[in-house]
């Protein structure tokens, strides 16, 4: 009986990573679609408005086979992403594959950085105030309110100002060293802790209204003991969702962030491909963001079954 | 630098420079700095240390030959030297070569090479290096935007011997000179050109004061000095390798963070101190700022000649005439930039004083002229008709490339046309958008500035043949067409007489003004704002900071 459920379990990753495929194909024919429908033409987009001679841009129409159908285009893209090859930026004399292995691990860094600052204040918060006085609640659901609202560009800039230009414990820019990663990411995990304490604290006030708290309770557990062991567990679940969710979201829209922090990232590389319509770019962070995404909750889903050893038996 | 499109300096849409057609003086007047000489503070250069600069944008391509943005020349300014120097008067010196003669055809140049120059490789710099980066410039593969198109007519060079290089065009070429002493055409070691663009992309390798050292795109690059230096430009402040040990320039494109690291002292220096920031600066004691302001073409709006409201003389008028521009620059930027008052920036070679007195800022006399112009109706909104349609103009804008904050320039403009009638409407959209409406003339009004030491940048401006056509995007954006300015710009193109090319631009000038073919609004200023402890930061003639001659003192 015991093999039983690995086996389903081995089967659901299977399925789940099949799914993945199409969502990804999805994902990039969406995107190749709605750039296409920018207006302006690719090669005025790589020369810009500059005064190049008539030879230059055949040479550029050439090299990158801006000359033919968009169906065959799109059809050597596929074929080429089938092959690991996921093309050659138009602006950055990079492959796509440099252009974002070197921009992937800063942002990986800073997201993994963020959120984890962010789960660790969001299960202190959430079981210091659950179920507390009203006071201790309202206190802190106003600073998650605000938490949550302030605007990032905003909380970047402050936290700039108070401990880099300031106090001066952290320098404004650090790159990819550890003391340059602190303010960044503290700056993503002001509203996504915000975020996460709320749910936490939510699951959690609803797992302490369970039988089993009482019970506990009534074995002379202690408070604290009840919320670490048997609450706790309970109010996770949502909030890893929700942090998988984060991760994936948060990946793609760093862009503030890595601006204010002059950071190495995704986010800026991928504005400026949009901006400059350099199509190869912009779809080889799609693929590769939601590669990272689909594999992020797999993950969560082999996850939740530590973190609730009932799913395990479960269909 | 580089005029752009929106006078960028962040690496999205690069610009042209085209520069200065003919080299003559160039009277750098009304650039006052922030008033003592930096060495006042700083005092006697000292040797060693590092200086931070931080900046506000960065280059796509490190490779100048490619890479029209004005910040690729403040890049690969410190690695790179240039075959003659420019200063900001306009005077040509000696540098990688040592003479120069121009054949009377003005279709040759024959260049006397420095000997013993020796690029950071190792390898020997020669007539053969010279003939490398020209062939290299022009090469499709190596796809300028913009250094080959100053040089088109280029033919070819020939090696007449190891320290004479012959340059040919097919007809004559005026500005070739103008051209090589810029960065864009920065002479690089052949050994390094041959490894090709990629490469090019992230290391060049020149003869220059400093070296890269590492460079790390979206955070800076950092360049250590060339201990062997010996052949700076002949203006330069002092001879040999450069006094500071490392010069580090670090990317902070955030307004307030870039001016927050200064006033810290994180940094030693930064690039466009935000005019907002003036104040602050100027009240901390350790801090002090100079600036440039660019020669070539103001920030200007220009109206669409060709169609809707703006193809009457009397609306363009009226839209110049009846809207407070000096008010709202003046208030919106501090005081930090001077508002324009005619087509080209005051510091521009053959800049006419006489257009400033031209016409003047008169609401009523707008409101007369757009009166004899049929805009005579009122609507609901108090916007001004004519048959029952609406006095609207659209307006193009990309709001995410937008620098010194003319998103909201442009809406407190849109605020103040309002009161005599205009409805400006600002269109936002992408840089696609933005380049494909652009080649058509799909527009009724758009802005740029446009950097050239000289007047000939008028031509780009206003000169028929440069009008964009929808293949070839040109900065004629008025649309502008006039058989007489097609003329005198032609004119002073032949002649190297001073006066007459003065002559000629000046009745340029004035004939665009009186036909209101620009709004003039102001005039863009290269700000750097540093620590006392910094002396010797030099300026190149389009008006981007050098640091050969720079120095950082221990405290």
């Amino acid at each position: 009986m015991k093999r039983r459920p690995s086996a389903r379990v081995v089967r659901a990753v299977l399925v789940r990573l099949g799914a993945s495929v199409l969502v990804l194909w999805g994902a990039v024919t969406a995107s190749f679609a709605a750039l296409q429908a920018v207006p302006g033409e690719v090669v005025d987009s790589i020369v810009g408005t500059n005064d190049v001679t008539p030879e230059v841009r055949a040479q550029i129409i050439a090299e990158y086979g801006l000359d033919r159908p968009v169906l065959a285009q799109y059809g050597t893209f596929l074929n080429r992403i089938l092959h690991g090859d996921l093309g050659r930026s138009y602006r950055l004399d990079q492959t796509v594959g440099e252009a974002i292995g070197s921009q992937l691990a800063a942002s990986l860094r800073l997201t993994t950085a963020g959120i984890a600052l962010a789960l660790l204040v969001a299960t202190v918060l959430a079981l210091l105030t659950a179920r507390r006085g009203r006071r201790v609640r309202a206190l802190s659901s106003g600073i998650e309110l605000v938490g949550v609202s302030v605007p990032g560009f905003w909380a970047g800039i402050l936290l700039l100002t108070v401990f880099s230009f300031q106090l001066g414990w952290f320098p404004a820019t650090g790159g990819s060293g550890p003391s340059g990663l602190v303010l960044p990411a503290c700056a993503i995990a002001i509203p996504v802790g915000a975020l996460l304490t709320q749910v936490m604290r939510e699951g959690l006030e609803r797992a302490l209204e369970q039988p089993f708290v009482l019970t506990a309770r009534s074995r002379g557990m202690s408070d604290g003991g009840v919320r670490l062991r048997h609450a706790l567990r309970h109010a996770l679940l949502p909030v890893v969702t929700l942090a998988g969710w984060l991760f994936g979201a948060l990946l793609g829209g760093m862009v503030v962030t890595e601006q204010i922090f002059s950071r190495e990232g995704i986010g800026r590389l991928v504005v400026g491909a949009v901006e400059s319509k350099d199509l190869p770019v912009v779809m080889g962070v799609v693929l590769v963001t939601a590669t990272l995404y689909v594999l992020v909750n797999i993950a969560l889903d082999l996850l939740y079954l530590v973190i609730d050893p009932r799913l395990r038996g479960a269909r | 630098m580089a005029p752009t499109l929106f006078m960028t300096r962040r690496p999205v849409i690069p610009g042209i420079l085209s520069a200065g057609a003919l080299v003559l003086v160039l009277a750098l007047t009304g650039c006052g700095g922030s008033g003592d000489d930096a060495a006042a503070d700083a005092g006697r250069p000292v040797e060693g240390g590092t200086l931070v600069y931080g900046v506000d944008g960065e280059p796509l391509d490190l490779d100048p030959h490619k890479s029209p943005q004005d910040i690729a020349a403040l890049w690969a300014r410190p690695v790179l030297d240039s075959l003659v120097a420019l200063d900001a008067r306009g005077g040509l010196h000696p540098w990688l070569a040592t003479s120069w003669e121009v054949s009377d055809d003005r279709k040759t140049y024959t260049f006397k090479l420095r000997q013993g120059v020796r690029f950071s490789d190792g390898t020997p710099f020669d007539a053969a290096a010279v003939k490398a980066n020209l062939d290299h410039i022009v090469d499709p593969a190596t796809k300028s935007q913009m250094a080959a198109g100053q040089i088109k007519p280029y033919q070819g060079t020939e090696v007449v011997d190891a320290h004479t290089a012959k340059v040919t065009f097919s007809k004559p070429h005026a500005p070739f000179l103008a051209a090589v002493s810029t960065v864009f055409f920065g002479i690089q070691s052949p050994a390094q050109l041959k490894k090709g663009p990629d490469a090019l992309a992230r290391q060049i390798v020149g003869s220059g004061p400093f070296v890269i050292d590492k460079y790390t795109p979206r955070q800076g690059i950092v360049y250590k000095r060339n201990p062997d230096y010996r052949w700076g430009p002949a203006n330069a402040a002092h001879t040999g390798p450069a006094h500071l040990e490392r010069l580090e320039f670090k990317l902070l494109n955030t307004d307030s963070v870039r001016f927050g690291a200064l006033n810290s002292g994180q940094v030693d220096a930064i690039a466009s101190v935000p005019p907002s920031s003036l104040k602050l600066l100027e009240r901390n004691p350790k801090l002090k700022y100079d600036k440039r302001q660019a020669p070539g073409g103001n920030y200007n709006y220009y109206p669409n000649t060709t169609k809707g409201p703006f193809s009457d003389v009397r609306v363009r008028r009226a839209f110049r005439d009846g809207v407070d521009y000096k008010t709202v620059v003046g208030k919106l930027y501090f005081g930090a930039y001077q508002a324009a008052s005619s087509p080209l920036s005051p510091s521009t070679l053959g800049y006419d004083k006489t257009t400033e007195t031209l016409w003047r800022y008169d609401a009523t006399a707008a409101g007369r002229l757009l009166d004899e112009a049929g805009w005579t109706g009122r609507d609901a909104e108090g916007y001004r008709t004519k048959d029952g349609e609406r006095l609207t103009v659209h307006m193009l804008s990309v709001r995410t490339i937008d620098r010194e904050q003319r998103g909201t320039l442009a809406e407190q403009i849109q605020a103040e046309a309002k009161k005599i009638g205009f409805d400006l409407q600002i269109d936002r959209g992408t840089v696609n958008e933005y380049i494909a409406r652009f080649g058509k003339g799909d527009y009724d009004v758009a802005a740029i500035s446009w950097q050239r030491a000289d007047a000939d940048a008028l031509r780009n401006l206003f000169d028929t043949g440069s009008i964009s056509d929808g293949t070839r995007l040109t900065q004629n954006i008025a649309r502008y067409s006039d058989k007489d300015v097609d003329g005198w710009l032609a004119r002073a193109l032949d002649t190297n007489d001073q006066a007459a090319r003065a002559e000629l631009y000046a009745k340029v000038q004035k004939k665009v003004t009186e036909d209101a073919a620009v709004v003039p609004i102001y005039t863009p200023t290269y700000l750097v704002g540093f620590a006392k402890t910094v002396g010797g930061i030099s300026w190149e003639a389009q008006a981007f900071p050098t640091f050969y001659d720079s120095w950082k003192t221990g405290k």
